[in-house]
């Protein structure tokens, strides 16, 4: 059975980097893996879903999680991740960033944003910790790391040695880069403390 | 190279892959979701000539030169793509190829990015044309080098289907080494082959009856389509990305995969349904194979006629085996659809098409975005260069003006906007047409075009001088503006729109994601601010609101690192409350 993970938020935040520096991740560890994503809203604000699935025993084969099957959601957003939880499992783990970004159909529509989105997400019952990436890759001074602060809050409840992130990571960004982003890696490993 | 041959590719890096590997030495093609990855993917890998074309009629014409000539060609376009190379498509069944001849087709079921989610598999059987179907990453890359193999073998164009969940998917593929294909480059002369008058295509349409034929025996025996055993009685006949999710719906089902899906085995079909008690055919969009094999006199089981629309997934197959569909999850949360950046510069202009009351007439590009609310500015998209085509019917048909504007991007006027144009110039209407020129092809992601003065391989190239082009065509006024002049483009507008001669406005301003613009961000003075809320009319989503701050209306406040400083919003409060800060 495959480990069905889920990137859920909004278009530029870097969603579909952290997701490939999962799959990648995944695949120098050994596991069969595949992801799937639908291109081209990065750009417009528009909301972004990341699938990727993973496994030890044999080939994964559908590249969307079926739904009601997602085993972790990341959220890099409260209303995108309300939005995600009907397909996570009962039992599924939520890490999310505590980000509000309003859609135009609020601001210049009939719609409201979630009055209390973390009550919401507390209420479905699912296993809800939130990670500040945003806070925490601003006080490293690039609020782009974010998506790998989230990757690294995410990997305590992964099958993935630290080489195979290292060197996933090593392989996604800028070598300039590289130094920043494993430093906001490891800040999402100690950010999140597991209660 | 010692390390793994392993990697993880998308699917149009996979056919980019393999057409490179198969000895590929020109690629053409028009950017379009989900396949635009492919040619820049191929162009990457060096060895190969590649070009964005004008559109794809092009890309399939000077492909099918290069074929000729002896190249190994691949030509790429998403689904609509295919329905503006179909003429050449068809005749090209006829003539066959030299060097082999791979055109993909990516499809977008429940159209995620397009017009339509037409089923492309239908162009195979008109056309008689061989098709391939991969199901994953690994089989984009051997199906794409087995097209090659198979154009040559049989003289014939050959069709690789893919869509978004094969294309924008990735997935673990073994690498392979690049054929070097040695052979004369040079055109052949053999007019019984090449020129399709009568008497010739009906010749090469007796061939093409003998090739089927052939076509019909190597399908037959080809593991390109293979049965994989299951318990139970259930039979499902499946291809593309639909096995993947018929797999995991029905683990314990028999599967017969086709992975050459025109023309179809009929025997092993047969075969297969002897084999079951219940066959099913699970196939997304059309019933094309469901049809076929229904007309080899096989039983098939029926499935809910609504799974023809969208796309499918495992909990929808699973639920379709059981009689049933599953409605997606409306759900009351507010959506988030894309929207037009901050600073984008067709904002003005749908600003400035609604206050004038215009009917605006569109077509495909980000200025679609300009139909939504709150701008609620674009009245019709049809396909490709549509706008000003149905803005001159409008035009001819009524008789006198009804206010309509046609909104057309650079790349979609190269594309197919130029023949509209003339139509309006030759037969004397009096539209209004405004080049929305952003000097990219921006919504399919930055592409270069004839207007950007830049090619693929990010040379250099000719650039079109559209002003004199729309001259050339016999428009008597032509008028270059900035569009984040309001001022001077309702001007502009309102004179051309009351002009009884044909007129075409280019708003000329550089894509923002393109030229990475920062200005000065804007700030709302809030002393000043009224909340009339006229800004956030404009649609940009660097404004929001606040409700914290005692006033009766929401307050608009401006993200900072959203605002790229364009100043529409300045311009269009009627406070003067919005400027740099310090001011």
């Amino acid at each position: 059975m495959p480990t069905n993970i889920l990137l859920s938020g909004v278009g530029g935040q870097g969603i579909i980097t952290a997701s490939k520096v999962l799959a990648e991740a995944a695949l120098i560890s050994g596991f069969h893996v595949k992801k799937s994503e639908v291109h081209g809203m990065s750009q417009r604000g528009g909301s972004v879903e990341s699938h990727v699935r993973f496994s030890a025993d044999g080939r994964v084969h559908s590249p969307l999680i079926p739904v009601g099957q997602t085993d972790i959601l990341l959220a890099f957003e409260l209303l995108e991740a309300l939005r995600s939880i009907p397909t996570t499992a009962p039992e599924a783990l939520v890490l999310v960033d505590d980000r509000r970004i309003v859609p135009m159909s609020v601001t210049s529509g009939p719609f409201e944003y979630p009055a209390a989105p973390l009550d919401q997400l507390a209420a479905s019952g699912r296993r809800v910790h939130v990670v500040s990436s945003l806070t925490v890759a601003n006080d490293l001074g690039e609020p782009r790391a974010a998506n790998i602060v989230m990757l690294g809050a995410a990997s305590r409840f992964l099958p993935i040695e630290p080489q195979a992130w290292t060197e996933a990571i090593r392989r996604a960004v800028r070598p300039k880069a590289v130094e920043l982003n494993l430093r906001a890696f490891q800040e999402g490993i100690d950010t999140l403390r597991v209660e | 190279m010692a390390t793994s041959t392993k990697t993880i590719l998308s699917g149009n890096e996979a056919v980019a892959r393999g057409a490179w590997e198969a000895g590929t030495t020109f690629g053409s093609g028009y950017p379009g979701t989900p396949s635009s990855e492919i040619l820049p993917a191929l162009t990457q890998l060096e060895g190969c000539y590649t070009e964005w074309s004008v559109n794809e009629k092009c890309a399939l014409e000077a492909a099918a030169g290069a074929s000729l000539a002896g190249a190994r060609t691949l030509v790429t376009m998403k689904h609509v793509g295919l329905n503006v190379a179909a003429d050449p498509f068809f005749t090209l069944s006829y003539v066959g190829v030299n060097g082999g001849l791979v055109i993909v087709s990516a499809d977008d079921p429940a159209m995620h990015s397009s017009q339509n989610e037409q089923d492309s598999r239908n162009y195979a059987r008109a056309a008689k044309v061989p098709m391939l179907e991969p199901s994953d990453s690994q089989e984009a890359k051997e199906f794409t080098r087995i097209a090659m193999q198979l154009s040559e073998q049989f003289d014939t164009p050959v069709l690789l289907r893919t869509m978004t969940r094969i294309a924008h998917s990735e997935g673990i593929v073994e690498l392979g080494d690049r054929v070097e294909v040695r052979r004369e480059c040079g055109p052949v002369r053999d007019p019984q082959k090449y020129v399709m008058i009568p008497a010739y295509a009906r010749k090469r349409r007796a061939l093409m009856r003998e090739r089927t034929a052939r076509l019909v025996e190597f399908a037959e025996q080809t593991d390109l389509n293979r049965a994989e055993p299951g318990s139970g009685d259930i039979g499902l006949i499946t291809s593309s990305v639909a096995y993947e999710y018929a797999r995991e719906a029905a683990p314990q089902a028999c599967i017969l995969k086709l992975g050459l899906t025109w023309p179809l085995p009929p025997e092993k079909i047969r075969q297969f349904a002897a084999t079951v008690h219940k066959l099913y055919v699970i196939e997304e969009l059309d019933p094309y194979l469901k049809e076929q094999v229904l007309a080899l006199g096989v039983q098939v089981e029926d499935l809910p006629e609504s799974l023809q629309i969208g796309e499918l997934s495992p909990e929808r197959v699973a639920a379709g085996l059981r009689g049933e569909d599953i409605s997606p999850p409306t759900g009351d949360l507010a959506p988030r659809p894309p929207v037009l950046c901050p600073g984008c510069p067709h904002r003005g202009v749908f600003m400035t098409l609604k206050k004038l009351k215009a009917f605006v007439t569109g077509d495909i590009g980000c200025y679609t975005l300009g139909t939504l609310p709150p701008l609620s500015a674009l009245d019709t998209c049809l396909c490709m260069g549509a706008g000003i085509g149905e803005a001159h019917g409008i035009d001819m048909a009524c008789g006198e003006s009804h206010k309509q504007v046609a909104v057309i991007g650079d790349s979609t006027f190269m594309h197919s906007g130029i023949t509209g144009l003339v139509n309006i110039a030759y037969n004397g209407g009096s539209s209004v047409v405004v080049i929305l020129d952003n000097g990219t092809t921006a919504m399919t992601g930055g592409q270069d075009h004839p207007g950007t003065g830049f090619t693929l391989s990010g040379r250099p190239g000719k650039q079109v001088d559209i002003p004199g082009l729309c001259r050339a065509a016999g428009i008597p006024n032509v008028t270059v503006v900035d569009p984040r002049d309001l001022d001077r483009l309702q001007a502009t507008l309102q004179e051309a729109m009351d002009s009884d001669q044909a007129w075409v406005i280019i708003a000329q301003c550089g894509c923002v994601l393109k030229t990475r613009e920062h200005n000065e961000p804007r700030v709302i003075n809030e002393d000043l601010c009224i909340q009339c809320g006229l800004c956030l009319k404009i649609g940009c989503p660097a404004i929001t609101t606040r409700t914290d701050v005692g006033t009766d209306k929401p307050q608009p406040v401006i993200d900072a690192g959203l605002c790229v400083g364009c100043g529409l919003c300045a311009q269009v409060c009627p406070k003067e409350a919005i400027g740099v800060a310090d001011e």
